[in-house]
């Protein structure tokens, strides 16, 4: 048990290794001069012209000068420190303006989580207990179709039908601009109510991976013998529902749930540059726009790495509930 | 005389029954197969018919695309912005290129990236399974830390980063997503050729001298090729998708107009918002891409329940 965790510790602290070797990499095997960029010049149709001390100096500034393998051990050692770089277009220190935005993705991601899950969870109930029965199955064929549909193209239909066409909700942004509350739950109330959209969509999008998982692990305990027990003694149906079957049906939603974190930043990047969100999706797509390329990577770096802390957290927890888990992994290596 | 035409008519008529026979063996194998597609496709659900029909007239769109679009998709052939009437029947957008026009040549773009990132990821992946499957030991152990890497990137950062780096084009973006398609199949064909390799039958084969080759195209592909199919389908629509997103933030292709990309040029017009140009310049390419995804869907999840019973009846 114990030597099947450290042996995933050790590939996931593998992949973020080779992520930020990927990062290193990446600007360096990238075509064209670092000097032309500088010059806010794409690919050269005026050269600015270094002077050769112009030239050494920035090489020395940025270590260019030193080889490939001492500048990629500095980086290291840098990103050790939290230090990611500085913004060439928001002339700030990266790592403090993603801190900024990272709050809000992080808040439409675990609001999603946590609603897709509760309503998922919830018809996936109704659905098993009416097995067969028309609530089920027109539950099934809906959620069937639901759940294959990308977020970013259910945020567009939000978007235009309830913001635009009937103006019920606000077009874009996290917060009214300018906006001086007089209470703390008029603030709540403005960020409830932009975020209400964006999140909307990510539910729905991954209501159907949520309802279909718990239908079946519910189906498979309520054929349990005990249940029919239960049954027989009369319990209420709620009773049998919430206290007997959903307790031991739990185990593959709870592992889901953390890996829909990871699943999920994806579709939060496109959700949030649909309703123009301030969160690092949008920021990523700013800065791409902006060729801010220590921002772009910061972003990257920040965003896989949370993803694969969400993933080995699914890994653990799932470990932990179940020990059948562990010696079977075991058993299989 | 009389004789020589006997002769004659005899080799003629042989000659005559010998074509009856192979228009016969032709006819009866046209059958045969047409009721072999009849059968399969019978044995679809509602949802998955409904998802072929859909599918198949997207396949049409795009292949017929200069002929059924009246208009050019490049250049302006009308005034801008107006609603659809005829003979623009979806309308222009802020240039005046005819959207009906522009739709069908996206149906290009889409197919085209779907199909060939699934075929890459599918072949790659395939044999990357076969040859870990198959060797076993370090090579299989050092893949499958390999396809565990690739499976716990989040795949659209990875996207955008790459196309921020080396621009975006078409060509990159189907090697982008191949590279980050291929895990999956390699997975299943793994575990596929695991389970094969103990059958008692292709032990006997290999006892009797049977090279990995004779093995490969005789046992291992015919068995494995189902699984593989469904999931490249699968592949597929992921990769639809994908590359529509990426369009949407305008980081696609410029120069090949894909849906995402009509998606993306109407989000970004200033009065988008406004107006009424949205109920049919987004929605068109809208509705095209959920009628696209919804049926590679369906039809991929009936695949999935013909290929594996066990799968479909959950």
């Amino acid at each position: 048990m114990k030597g099947l965790r450290g042996a995933k510790l050790g590939e996931y602290l593998l992949t973020i290794l080779v992520v930020v070797t990927l990062n290193f990499l990446l600007p360096r095997a990238m075509p064209g001069d670092p000097f032309l960029f500088l010059s806010g010049e794409e690919a050269g149709d005026i050269i600015v012209p270094y002077s050769e001390e112009q030239r050494e100096q920035y090489l020395e500034f940025y270590g260019l000068n030193k080889p490939v393998v001492s500048q990629y051990f500095s980086y290291l050692s840098e990103l050790c420190r939290g230090n990611l770089g500085f913004s060439l277009y928001y002339n700030a220190p990266v790592s403090s303006i993603i801190l900024n935005r990272l709050v809000w993705t992080i808040f439409l991601v675990l609001a999603a989580v946590l609603f897709s899950t509760l309503i998922g969870v919830a018809l996936g109930c109704i659905s098993a207990w009416y097995r067969e029965k028309w609530v089920d199955k027109s539950l099934y064929t809906l959620m069937i179709t639901i759940s294959e549909i990308p977020a970013f193209l259910l945020g567009l239909v939000l978007l235009f039908t309830l913001a635009a066409g009937l103006g019920l909700f606000p077009l874009s942004g996290a917060m009214t601009h300018f906006a001086d509350y007089r209470h703390w739950w008029d603030k709540a109330y403005d960020i409830l109510h932009h975020a209400f959209l964006p999140v909307t969509a990510l539910v729905i999008a991954r209501l159907g991976g949520m309802y279909l998982l718990s239908r079946n692990s519910m189906t498979t305990v309520l054929a349990k013998d005990y249940i029919r027990t239960a049954q027989a003694k009369g319990l209420q149906k709620k009773r049998i529902i919430y206290r007997h079957a959903l307790k031991n049906a739990l185990l593959p939603i709870v592992t889901r749930i953390f890996l829909s974190i990871g699943g999920m930043v994806g579709g939060a990047i496109l959700v949030e540059n649909v309703f123009a969100y301030p969160g690092l999706g949008l920021l990523m797509r700013q800065s791409v726009m902006y060729h801010d390329y220590p921002l772009i990577q910061g972003i990257f770096l920040v965003v896989t790495i949370f993803v694969l802390i969400a993933n080995f957290t699914a890994d653990l927890v799932y470990g932990k509930l179940d020990p059948r888990v562990g010696q079977l992994g075991v058993a299989e290596k | 005389m009389s004789k020589q035409s006997i002769q004659f008519d005899g080799i003629k008529d042989v000659s005559q029954f010998k074509l009856y026979e192979i228009i016969n063996k032709s006819l009866s194998l046209i059958q045969r197969a047409w009721k072999k597609t009849y059968g399969f496709i019978y044995s679809f659900s509602p949802s998955g018919k409904i998802g072929l029909v859909l599918l198949s007239l997207i396949f049409l769109m795009a292949l017929l695309a200069p002929w059924i679009s009246i208009h050019p998709h490049r250049v302006s052939s009308g005034p801008s912005l107006i609603p659809p009437a005829w003979p623009h029947i979806l309308g222009t957008d802020e240039l005046g290129i005819d959207l009906w026009a522009q739709i069908c040549f996206g149906a290009r773009v889409s197919l085209l990236v779907g199909i060939s990132t699934a075929l890459l990821a599918g072949f790659v992946g395939g044999a990357v399974g076969i040859v870990a499957g198959y060797i076993g030991g370090l090579v299989d152990k050092m893949i499958m830390r390999l396809v565990d890497i690739m499976i716990v990137l989040p795949d659209l950062p990875v996207m955008i980063v790459l196309a921020a780096f080396f621009g975006p084009s078409l060509f990159n973006i189907i090697l982008v997503l191949a590279l980050f398609s291929w895990a999956s199949p390699a997975r299943i064909v793994r575990s596929q050729v695991l389970m094969l390799k103990e059958q008692s039958y292709i032990k006997a084969a290999e006892i009797y001298g049977a090279s990995p080759w004779y093995l490969l195209w005789k046992h291992f592909l015919p068995e494995v090729f189902p699984l593989l199919a469904v999931n490249m389908i699968r592949l597929t629509g992921r990769a639809i998708v994908a590359e529509a997103g990426l369009s949407f933030l305008g980081l696609g292709d410029p120069t090949s107009k894909s849906w995402g990309l009509i998606i993306h040029h109407a989000t970004s017009f200033r009065g988008i918002y406004y107006t009424n140009f949205w109920k049919w310049w987004l929605f068109y390419p809208w509705l095209f891409l959920m009628l696209m995804v919804i049926s590679l869907a369906f039809i991929s999840r009936d695949l999935e329940r013909i290929a594996d019973p066990r799968l479909g009846k959950s």
